[in-house]
């Protein structure tokens, strides 16, 4: 069952408190923050200080002692380790080691043939090669070394080029089943496709600004006007749901939605209204309605 | 009952949170299922988990509360909190710190009766803490052994119980992956609670969050199909209000990064055929028999998937697929658009015609699945036909309104 307290914040809290408790007592206020802070929610801390007061539970003493012998820790569970045997039948998951970990005699929680993906482009990375899988490696390697990279591709046109950049992040798509290297170059930020990549070495140049400071893209904003005929409300906002969105009723079949997307998505986000069909009326901004206007005019001129 | 901000059933704070984030314009009045005080509760224990999301505004019918998260800025699924806030009661978790304390190590294996004496020196040292009695100890080893995380040994006829063996694991790297990309990603993150914390180096795109919150369903859904189970699934129907059960044998669980949508692909043993049911709208799963014929209804999916453009399988005319073709233009400079239908063609078929013109064709159970992608080529159909004549004209009619929708303002100021 995934919904237990075995996984549960309160848990995690109680196992890091009870930690200090054993290895390095006594327990202090500012542990218990910390912790909390760290493990648990907004309003845990006076619900958790208030059950430690009155010892409800007879593992903590009121002194920050207790009567556990050793630091708690707890085993796998069978689902956890379910989880991992699946994961460790992915395809990616080569691009982090070479061999998966066994788990015997633990039945997967899924495989291949037991969930599917029917909208996913088919032009993926290929995870099984092993120029992509050596680039990957020293793209995260550099990541945790926050070291700098030069990287050879191939840029939209097919033309080798070369960049010394700072990685930032991966950025990892599964509706076009690739990944993107994010990172600084001088002041810009870049975008790079790994599949792109034919060469990674390290870079001897200083590159700022620091990592953890990438510029975001430029965000643009859609407002468009919702018809809820043949359920287009649901459809439509849950289409929309991973892009930060503001919605508001007009009345039973009217809906004003506020989209905010990266800019450098445009022609992406403007083909995804358009597939609703006259369910949504873009109202602004003016470009936004133009370039539907454009393609539409463009339709009916089109002698079919 | 004070408030707390654990709860004990997921499913109460499951619609509400899905209602605050995929449409977050209802006011508290709107939410007529529950009670005001109900919803003041469970608001008010999103608010806790994810407070940093919350946001709120004014209208004339109140006070609209909302989540607003752009996925591709938060490098963890957000929502994967809320399945951490599970409550306990105070047995439990005295319980299971002191048992896994007295079965610390590989060489800790005691009986029942010796895990007893062993509770009662911890409890000792508390004054009025609460005797366990044996049978409640024995359950929750019992337990523990379901879960995996204890072992039972027999030796003679005495029963002993040791900790279960905990095999290394992936990096962080690899956890911070696949607990935002693989199914019941969630278990990923429960492990990540274990290890140091430091910033994911990993972003997605494209990512639809809120499967997170149908994690349940789907591990029970999974299982089943493992152990090759028929299930009983309790559905809410939305727009009746009313809950409906129905036995099935599940055979995949099909996804859309496009759509955010997940589905149950199962065979009703009533009617006879292969549905796709909304995760979503799953309530509950309940493993049932053996699924004698899983082998084949699972080859018979995967058949019927080289015909399928999303999820549907419901076909109007019977015996017969429904045809789809339509062809796009584009000048010498827009290749791309080429290179898109083949990348895009799912089940389908794409044809070059010649350097400025492609043609793609399938067979489909239920051609209206398809129509939403072909208008994303509008302003480049040259050619379109469908076998069924209903969904060729409402894709016209369709046109026709949006025609009207966007040059009506032109009309007014002509």
């Amino acid at each position: 069952m995934i919904f237990s307290e075995l996984y549960g914040a309160y848990y995690n809290v109680l196992a890091g408190i009870l930690q200090i408790a054993v290895s390095s007592p006594p327990l202090t206020p500012e542990d218990l923050h910390r912790i909390v802070e760290e493990r648990a929610f907004s309003e845990s801390l006076w619900q958790l200080e208030a059950l430690l007061k009155n010892e409800r539970w007879p593992l903590l003493k009121t002194d920050g002692s207790t009567a556990l012998k050793h630091p708690p820790t707890m085993p796998l569970t069978l689902l956890q380790k379910r989880w991992l045997k699946a994961i460790s039948l992915d395809p990616r998951l080569k691009l982090f080691c070479d061999e998966p970990l066994d788990f015997p005699g633990i039945d997967p929680l899924f495989t291949a043939a037991d969930v599917g993906c029917y909208d996913q482009c088919q032009d993926g990375d290929p995870y099984e090669d092993e120029n992509y899988i050596q680039n990957f490696r020293q793209i995260l390697d550099a990541l945790h070394r926050r070291c700098p990279l030069r990287i050879h591709s191939l840029d939209a046109a097919g033309r080798k080029r070369y960049a010394d950049v700072m990685p930032d992040h991966l950025e990892y798509s599964e509706k076009d089943d690739k990944f993107r290297l994010q990172c600084h170059r001088g002041r810009s930020s870049m975008t790079i496709n790994l599949a792109r990549i034919i060469r990674v070495s390290p870079s001897d140049r200083e590159i700022q600004p620091s990592p953890g400071k990438l510029r975001l893209p430029k965000q643009g904003q859609v407002e468009f006007e919702l018809i809820d005929h043949r359920d287009a409300l649901e459809r439509v906002l849950l289409h929309f749901a991973h892009l930060e969105k503001e919605v508001r009723k007009q009345d039973a079949l009217h809906y004003v939605v506020r989209l905010s997307y990266d800019q450098q998505d445009e022609t992406e986000i403007l083909i995804r209204i358009l597939s609703f069909g006259p369910m949504l009326k873009v109202i602004s901004p003016p470009h936004f309605v133009d370039q539907i206007r454009e393609r539409l005019r463009r339709q009916k001129e089109r002698p079919l | 009952m004070a408030y707390s901000e654990l709860i004990k059933n997921f499913n109460r704070v499951r619609g509400y949170m899905r209602e605050f984030f995929v449409y977050g314009f209802k006011s508290r009045e709107d939410y007529t299922q529950k009670s005001l005080r109900s919803y003041d509760n469970e608001r008010r224990r999103i608010e806790s988990w994810l407070g940093d999301y919350m946001r709120f505004h004014q209208t004339a019918e109140g006070k609209i509360v909302f989540l607003s998260i752009d996925s591709r800025r938060v490098r963890h699924n957000p929502f994967y909190r809320a399945w951490k806030s599970k409550s306990f009661t105070d047995g439990a978790v005295t319980l299971h710190f002191i048992l896994l304390d007295i079965l610390a190590g590989p060489e800790d294996v005691h009986s029942l009766a010796e895990i007893c004496e062993q509770i009662n020196e911890y409890t000792a040292l508390f004054d009025g803490a609460t005797a366990f009695d044996e049978s409640t100890v024995r359950k929750k080893l019992n337990d523990y052994v379901r879960e995996g995380i204890l072992e039972k040994l027999r030796r003679g006829r005495s029963v002993y119980f040791r900790r279960s063996s905990s095999p290394p694991y992936y990096s962080r790297d690899v956890l911070d992956f696949f607990s935002e990309v693989a199914p019941c990603g969630v278990i990923g993150s429960f492990l990540l609670d274990k290890s140091p914390q430091r910033e994911s180096h990993f972003s997605f795109k494209h990512h639809y969050i809120t499967t997170a919150l149908d994690s349940e369903v789907t591990a029970g859904i999974l299982d089943a199909i493992k152990r090759r189970k028929n299930i009983c699934i309790r559905i809410l129907n939305r727009n009746k209000n009313s809950v409906s059960e129905h036995l099935v044998t599940p055979l995949r669980i099909l996804y859309g990064v496009q759509s955010g949508r997940q589905y149950l692909m199962a065979y009703h043993l009533r009617s006879g055929y292969i549905n796709s049911y909304r995760l979503d709208r799953l309530l509950s799963v309940k493993t049932e028999k053996a699924a004698a014929e899983f082998d084949a209804l699972r080859e018979k999916l995967d058949r019927m998937q080289s015909n399928i453009w999303g999820v549907s399988t419901w076909c109007r005319t019977k015996d017969s697929l429904e045809t789809v073709t339509f062809t796009v233009c584009y000048s010498d400079s827009e290749g791309f658009i080429h290179e898109r239908l083949e990348r895009e063609k799912r089940c389908g078929s794409v044809e070059r015609l010649d350097p400025n013109h492609s043609r793609f064709s399938a067979k489909l159970y239920d051609s209206s699945e398809i129509i939403p992608w072909i208008r994303s080529f509008i302003g480049r159909i040259v050619t379109i036909e469908f076998s069924n004549r209903e969904i060729e004209e409402r894709f016209w009619s369709d046109l026709e309104e949006m025609y009207r929708l966007y040059h009506q303002d032109e009309e007014v100021k002509g």
